[in-house]
């Protein structure tokens, strides 16, 4: 009798387990987005780093004009099938490491871009 | 050949009366609640995919706490202005009746923002196409290409669109390093949390709640929960005779 009881006791607990876990995997399938938009990469940049001294500006413009309409679809695909969010905040996860990475070289170049009117610089970042 | 005495007819028409009555009330059951129809989430002909939605459950909803407000203005670095003609404001709670209308029973404060309407005015009136739909049904504004014409304000009928008179870095202390400012000059409103979503995150006000009040999901996905909600409950939307579709319900 003892025994029977001790076992209805160890399947009862058992199936509260069980329950407790499919209701935590119910509320994590929750999420809304299951972000299908690209991840941040940071691993490789956008283009090759000599294409990216030169033309940097002409993608940040291209990214700025773009980025916000797309909406969910504001992705830039490289030519070799690389995906990115089209945001500053993907160049700064990785060039946001140096915090002096774009004041050095305008403060060199006598160029005063207005991204950090909104956006939080580097500098700014304790 | 009718021949009543003053009598009989005050009889007569009493018991008509009394009749009529009855009969009005069994019409005009239900108070004015006016259950949200199933139009207001039915899917846009044309336009496929997610339309995001949200529903306040303004029973569940605490008097006096304001988290999921400051949650959303810290996310989103919305400068507490002090100046209350300069107020900027991404939330805030509002009277019921003042929101809702007469047909809401309650006079408590509730959670109000902008309605992401699927016809939205203000995307109508601006002239730069700075607010605009999105494909996933967010009314975003590009804040690149904001002049700050206002026009948006003046057209929105709820008034959920708020200009920087000053520069909005002055009255931020401590600004949240996930999402950029905004600059003197431009308007701002509530995103649904884009920024969020698109890192598979729910939004801020959702996660604030200390209640769960408030529901958030796709209004074209019939099996999600916002949908269930909806179907299964009386909801109000903010003026919905003015045809703009509000994406915000309210279970009063």
């Amino acid at each position: 009798m003892r025994k029977k009881n001790i076992l209805i006791i160890g399947l009862l607990a058992a199936l509260l387990v069980v329950l407790v876990s499919s209701f935590r995997a119910g509320a994590e399938s929750e999420s809304p987005a299951e972000a299908d938009a690209a991840r941040v990469d940071s691993s490789a940049c956008v283009y090759p780093k000599e294409y990216m001294q030169t033309h940097h500006m002409q993608v940040l413009e291209d990214w700025k004009n773009t980025a916000a309409h797309e909406g969910p679809d504001a992705v830039h695909e490289t030519a070799d099938g690389r995906k990115f969010q089209k945001n500053l905040s993907t160049c700064l996860a990785c060039h946001g490491s140096n915090r002096y990475f774009c004041f050095s070289c305008h403060a060199y170049a006598n160029v005063t871009p207005n991204c950090w009117n909104c956006h939080i610089s580097p500098l700014d970042t304790p | 050949m009718m021949h009543n005495d003053r009598r009989e007819f005050i009889r007569k028409a009493g018991i008509g009366m009394l009749a009529g009555m009855g009969a009005a009330s069994g019409i005009l059951t239900g108070g004015g609640f006016e259950r949200t129809t199933s139009a207001a989430w039915a899917a846009v002909p044309g336009e496929h995919g997610r339309r995001w939605g949200m529903l306040i459950d303004t029973r569940r909803c605490r008097e006096g706490c304001t988290l999921c407000i400051e949650s959303c203005h810290h996310t989103h670095n919305v400068p507490a202005v002090k100046s209350p003609d300069e107020t900027v404001e991404w939330m805030h709670k509002e009277d019921g009746r003042e929101l809702l209308g007469s047909l809401c029973s309650s006079t408590a404060a509730l959670p109000a923002l902008c309605n992401h309407c699927v016809e939205p005015s203000c995307a109508r009136a601006c002239p730069t196409d700075s607010i605009f739909r999105r494909t996933d049904g967010i009314v975003a504004i590009d804040y690149h290409r904001c002049v700050g014409c206002r026009s948006c304000m003046q057209s929105c009928p709820y008034g959920e669109v708020s200009f920087n008179w000053s520069d909005p870095r002055a009255s931020l202390k401590n600004p949240s390093l996930d999402y950029p400012t905004r600059q003197r000059g431009v308007v701002e409103k509530c995103n649904f949390c884009s920024d969020r979503l698109v890192r598979g995150k729910k939004p801020s006000c959702v996660e604030a709640c200390p209640e769960g009040a408030i529901s958030f999901g796709n209004l074209n996905d019939p099996s999600s929960e916002i949908r269930k909600l909806l179907e299964s409950s009386e909801t109000l939307q903010r003026k919905p005779e003015l045809g703009t579709r509000p994406s915000v319900f309210y279970i009063i």
